[in-house]
């Protein structure tokens, strides 16, 4: 008994977040930039880029980011939402870790007259329906994206070439929709998609399952990568297998780690799809709302930003 | 002691089933291929082996292999370091998160479970803190540790092969194995004939803390690159791979050969799942009845020597 | 008169490396207290687990009541009245006496826990034995040792019993409970239930069995009835051949003072002062909760003292924990071998080797061959009975395990060592042959210093008797000057002291 109290009190501690302190100017709005994982290094360069413009625009509203342990604290995030409710704030804006489980609470922010924005991952339409609301989405294609790039790739393969997908953590929309876009492009090109698996988003899980795929089918072509980390390690299983300059690799993300090799040709292209102005966008359709007195229900459902293929 | 036949006919058979449905399995790629890429979770099973003969556990393993390849990619990198004092900034980090984690557990006598799992969040965390949670290149740096010599063998696998069979001699003829199993097996006894445990637990944990960071660096070695990420849920792995291996959750009973056998398990599955284009809930089930299968083969075997 | 026997058993055979029981007939009738003994490793414990069901026989047959019973379980013997109280406690210490009682058959209302009438039915189970003054919502953790194995006994008489096994029941338990015991047993067997008594104590048996069976190396050496032998004749049956136990010995010489402790507490212990000297055997008498293991774990520094001084050899010494202790020469057999001695699951080699394996070993890594020879001369040194070196102690009987825990100590090659019920659970051969290394090893000059609850154990062995009453040391007694009666009124001295002080303190 002992030992699992002790377990309960570790996890307890382990999974708390420490909420930034909240000045009180009462006139400007306040607006909270609720996270999904900081550990993300996608997320954490959103963040920086909401903080920054915070910053250039300090006069017109004050900013509470937080977010949570991992992509998948569903529960950790509503507890962010209503304790962001209770500190009264006039707007939230989203990265939801599930697009279903996060409808109920946003409902009840709505019911308390708060506006509330949607970026990354987009909310499931069925369910916002079902709760008659209305909630808008502000942020990139990724299904577009990721077709920009794979049509960059189609014109350097030969018609009827064979490829393979490494596709993030399977469950998550972001993951469906690039493998959507990433097939969009291999059929109207003609391509043969061989193989389609989950490199979970890793580095080291990547790596095996694009050593596994070249070996399974030798005369691979290309690999597709649903993120620039998936990619690092796609390189390094073509370059164990020595086939460096045959097997064409893209990504997605645009991180900084892929320049050298998007430089030496080891990768094709990637996607910037300018995190860093994400939440920002989506701050700035809140404040609109809030300067204009808007109402939830009469905001645009669907804000696309900016999506851009990078090549070197 | 003789060598129980479960394991490698396990694994025989695993091979052969992939053989069968994989057309290009059974290829000298696809085993140079998992040789260069088991070397990190074979020596960090090593570890985990010692680690629950003292009927203890480390779930930090993980983490503190992303802190240890982070902490190197960046000293490299960011800070200008050459690569040896990077690697050995790597390897002393893995050391110092074993020992902190073995010397709560002795002092304060806690169990290892309640305090690796909080170096699990701090090494994780300080892992994101040094690499800015950046994924960080550093390109062909250490890639000699990775580089085939000869027939498509890497270094990092002839060490891991190197460090499985000393220790699996140290385990079986050394005072320290000797010491260790009595400790697993009955902690108070020991104390009471003399030996004080403490010491040789804190050193079990050392030497678990750097065969990850070792870990670490030969991932970083292959793969170019350090992903803060790098690692989640890699402890359930290790300990998978080292109890299907027939080592005792409970103490005082494991081997490290055993071990190694069952690391390659859990490598030919996971590498002919993805071989043969598994799908993603289609790993995970058949990878987790092949641990339960394993391990009830172990009980079995057991059950049947006793009479 | 013929009447059909309870329980009939025909050449029941059972084997595990070795035969372990052959061709065993026998057949209990209703209402009988029959004594089964030998020595360790003889059968006993496998005979008495294949009637409660726990292990199954090779061959043979059994008859309950006419009817063939071959029970595949011990829920599955226990369905058909027939249950076994085994030696080791098996009492779930965080939950009270109550639960402990009706495990798996808690009664429960709603799915919630009945707990008046849990605890009225405890009390009447405990009552049968006797046991009015047991709380029964107390965890049984909270009991003394000896209370748990009454408890544990009180569990075995839930339901309907026909036939009680009850292994070695009076090991724990002092001379006050062992009577209550006796003549509960006596109330149970004019009820009709068949009494299985499984014991090394040749006297106890002799005073409540009806019928004596004893077995030897797996075969049944003798059953007859109880009247019909002597004490002597058990023993020679038991072992083959005749033993002495030698009470009249004068006082061995002893040389200088090799151990000495000065107002020692801690724990239980108030105030504890004695020396041994080279070549002199000590006995610590008491009552079972006197202080007795306290005071040798405080010596062996297995538990921290509050005060006191030790001097070893005539110096000044420091131990702070028991590495210092064996470092310095000093030596701990502990009472409960299991839980603080053997390392279980490991091998004979191994066990006896562990406290010092410099001895096999050279620059850190084990010399095998050593190892064995090492092993092989203990093993024979001491008559330990095992397939080889290398199986593993769980599958030694009890006395067996307690031959490898005493040469682990006689490998150390100890100045002092400190022992505490040597012989606990011991069977008669195996405790000559301790009680000869024993006297060896006083002759060799080393200084020990012995607990025992076996005042004639303590009677034959002892240069010396100090007797500790309540946490103090109240009386030592030189050979010579003691008798039984002596050393029990010194042991409850104290305790009527406290009593009196206790009415004193009432009254004013």
């Amino acid at each position: 008994m002992q030992i699992f109290r002790r377990f309960l009190a570790a996890l307890a501690l382990s999974s708390m977040v420490v909420l930034p302190a909240v000045s009180e100017a009462a006139a400007k709005p306040r607006v909270a930039l609720v996270m999904k994982s900081l550990a993300n290094e996608f997320f954490q360069t959103m963040q920086d880029g909401a903080k920054a413009h915070q910053k250039a625009n300090a006069a017109q509203y004050d900013l509470i980011a937080i977010g949570i342990k991992d992509e998948i604290d569903t529960s950790g995030q509503i507890r962010l939402v209503e304790q962001m409710l209770a500190q009264r704030v006039d707007a939230i804006v989203i990265a939801p870790a599930d697009s279903s489980a996060l409808v109920p609470v946003l409902q009840s922010a709505i019911a308390k007259g708060v506006i509330v924005v949607n970026i990354d991952n987009r909310l499931d339409a069925k369910a916002l329906a079902a709760k008659g609301i209305s909630i808008p989405f502000v942020g990139p294609d990724n299904r577009a994206g990721a077709k920009l790039a794979g049509d960059h790739l189609a014109k350097q393969l030969a018609a009827g070439s064979k490829v393979g997908i490494i596709e993030g953590v399977p469950t998550t929309v972001n993951a469906q929709q690039r493998t959507l876009g990433f097939r969009d492009a291999m059929q109207a090109a003609g391509m043969k998609v061989a193989s389609v698996q989950s490199g979970e988003w890793e580095l080291q899980k990547g790596n095996t399952v694009a050593s596994a795929m070249m070996r399974e089918h030798p005369d691979l072509a290309a690999l597709l990568c649903g993120n620039d980390t998936m990619a690092l390690g796609a390189v390094a299983a073509i370059r164990s297998a020595g086939k460096t300059g045959k097997v064409k690799v893209v990504g997605y993300d645009n991180i900084p780690a892929v320049k050298p090799l998007l430089t030496d040709g080891r990768m094709s292209a990637t996607v910037d799809q300018f995190a860093g102005k994400q939440a920002a966008f989506g701050i700035e359709v809140a404040l609109k709302a809030l300067a204009a007195k808007t109402p939830q229900a009469s905001l645009p459902v669907v804000t696309n930003t900016e999506v851009a293929l990078v090549t070197r | 002691m003789k060598q129980a036949l479960g394991l490698p006919l396990a694994l025989l058979a695993l091979v052969v089933g992939f053989g069968l449905t994989s057309e290009y399995f059974l290829t000298r790629d696809t085993f140079i291929a998992i040789a260069n890429d088991i070397p990190a979770l074979t020596v960090m099973a090593v570890g985990m082996t010692f680690v629950l003969i003292i009927a203890g556990i480390d779930l930090s393993i993980g983490s503190v292999l992303a802190l240890s390849a982070g902490l190197t990619a960046v000293a490299m990198q960011s800070w200008g370091w050459n690569l040896p004092g990077a690697a050995t900034l790597g390897l002393a980090c893995g050391l110092f998160c074993g020992t902190l984690t073995g010397a709560v557990t002795v002092a304060w006598r806690l169990p290892s479970f309640i305090v690796s799992l909080g170096m699990l969040e701090i090494a994780r965390g300080s892992a994101y803190l040094v690499t800015d949670s950046r994924t960080q290149y550093i390109g062909g740096a250490i890639g000699g540790l990775s580089t085939p010599l000869w027939f498509g063998i890497s270094p990092a696998f002839l060490l891991a092969l190197a460090i499985v069979v000393a220790s699996h001699i140290v385990l079986r003829k050394s005072v320290f194995g000797r010491y260790l199993v009595g400790i697993g097996t009955n902690e108070e006894a020991m104390r009471l004939a003399g030996i004080d445990p403490r010491p040789w637990k804190v050193i079990v944990f050392a030497l678990m803390g750097s065969l990850a960071a070792l870990g670490g660096l030969m991932q970083l070695s292959r793969l170019e690159a350090a992903d803060p990420n790098a690692g989640v849920g890699m402890e359930l792995q290790v300990i998978a791979a080292v109890v299907i291996g027939g080592t005792s959750l409970m103490g005082g009973r494991g081997s490290v050969l055993n071990t190694f056998f069952g690391v390659l398990i859990v490598a030919v599955l996971e590498a002919g799942l993805a071989q043969i284009g598994a799908s993603d809930p289609a790993k995970r089930v058949i990878t987790g009845c092949v641990i339960i299968v394993a391990v009830l083969l172990d009980v079995y075997r057991n059950r049947r020597k006793r009479g | 008169m013929a009447r059909a026997p309870l329980l009939r058993i025909g050449k029941l055979c059972k084997s595990f490396a070795a035969p372990v029981l052959t061709d065993i007939d026998l057949a209990f009738d209703t209402g009988e207290i029959v004594a089964l003994t030998g020595e360790n490793g003889a059968g006993k414990s496998t005979l008495s687990k294949l009637i409660a069901g726990l292990i199954s026989p090779d061959s043979g047959e059994m008859l309950l009541g006419g009817e063939r019973f071959s029970p595949r379980s011990r829920v599955d013997a226990e369905r058909s009245g027939v249950r076994m109280v085994l030696q080791e406690l098996s009492l779930v210490g965080t939950l009270s006496v109550a639960e402990n009682l009706q495990l798996g058959a808690i009664p429960h209302r709603f799915g919630f826990i009945d707990r008046d009438a849990m605890n009225a039915r405890a009390r009447a189970q405990l009552a049968l034995l006797g046991l009015d003054s047991i709380d029964p919502e107390l965890p049984v953790s909270e009991l003394g040792i000896g209370q748990q194995q009454l408890v544990e006994i009180a569990r075995g008489l839930s339901g309907d019993v026909k036939l009680l096994i009850l292994d070695e029941p009076t090991a724990m338990l002092t001379a006050r409970e062992v009577e209550e015991l006796f003549r509960q047993l006596a109330l149970l067997r004019g009820r009709g239930v068949t009494i299985v008594y499984i014991s090394h104590r040749l006297d106890e048996l002799q005073r409540i069995a009806d019928r004596v069976v004893v077995l030897r190396d797996g075969r049944l050496a003798c059953d007859r009835a109880m009247a019909e032998v002597s004490h002597d004749e058990i023993v020679r049956m038991m072992v083959g051949h005749d033993v002495h136990e030698d009470e009249d010995r004068p006082r061995r010489a002893s040389g200088r003072e090799l151990l000495r402790v000065a107002n020692f507490s801690g724990g239980l212990v108030r105030d504890a002062s004695l020396a041994v000297h080279a070549g002199e055997i000590l006995g610590l008498a008491g009552l079972v909760g006197s202080g007795r293991t306290e005071l040798l774990r405080l010596i062996f520094g297995a538990d921290q003292k509050s005060t006191g001084d030790l001097w070893l050899g005539g110096r000044p010494a420091r131990i702070r924990n028991p590495t210092d202790a064996v470092a310095q020469g000093v030596g701990l057999l502990t009472e409960d071998r299991k839980s603080q001695g053997l390392l279980l699951g490991q091998a004979l080699a191994m066990n006896l080797t562990i406290a010092h394996l410099s001895t096999v070993s050279r620059k850190g890594w084990i010399d095998g061959g050593g190892e064995e020879r090492t092993a092989q001369q203990w093993k024979q040194r001491l008559r330990i009975r095992s397939k080889d070196s290398a199986q593993h102690v769980d599958e030694l009987s009890g006395g067996n395990q307690q031959k490898v825990l005493f040469a682990r100590w006689l490998h150390r090659d100890c100045q002092v060592l400190l022992l505490d019920e040597p012989t606990r659970g011991v069977d008669i051969g195996a405790r000559a042959d301790i009680y000869a290394e024993l006297d060896a090893l006083a002759k060799a000059g080393k200084a020990l210093l012995v607990v025992s609850s076996d005042l004639r154990e303590l009677m034959t062995l002892c240069d010396r008797i100090a007797v500790m009453s309540a946490g103090t040391l109240v009386q030592t007694f030189e050979r010579g000057e003691w008798t039984e009666q002596a050393l029990l009124a010194a042991a409850f001295s104290a305790y009527a002291q406290t009593m009196n002080m206790a009415t004193d303190k009432a009254a004013s």
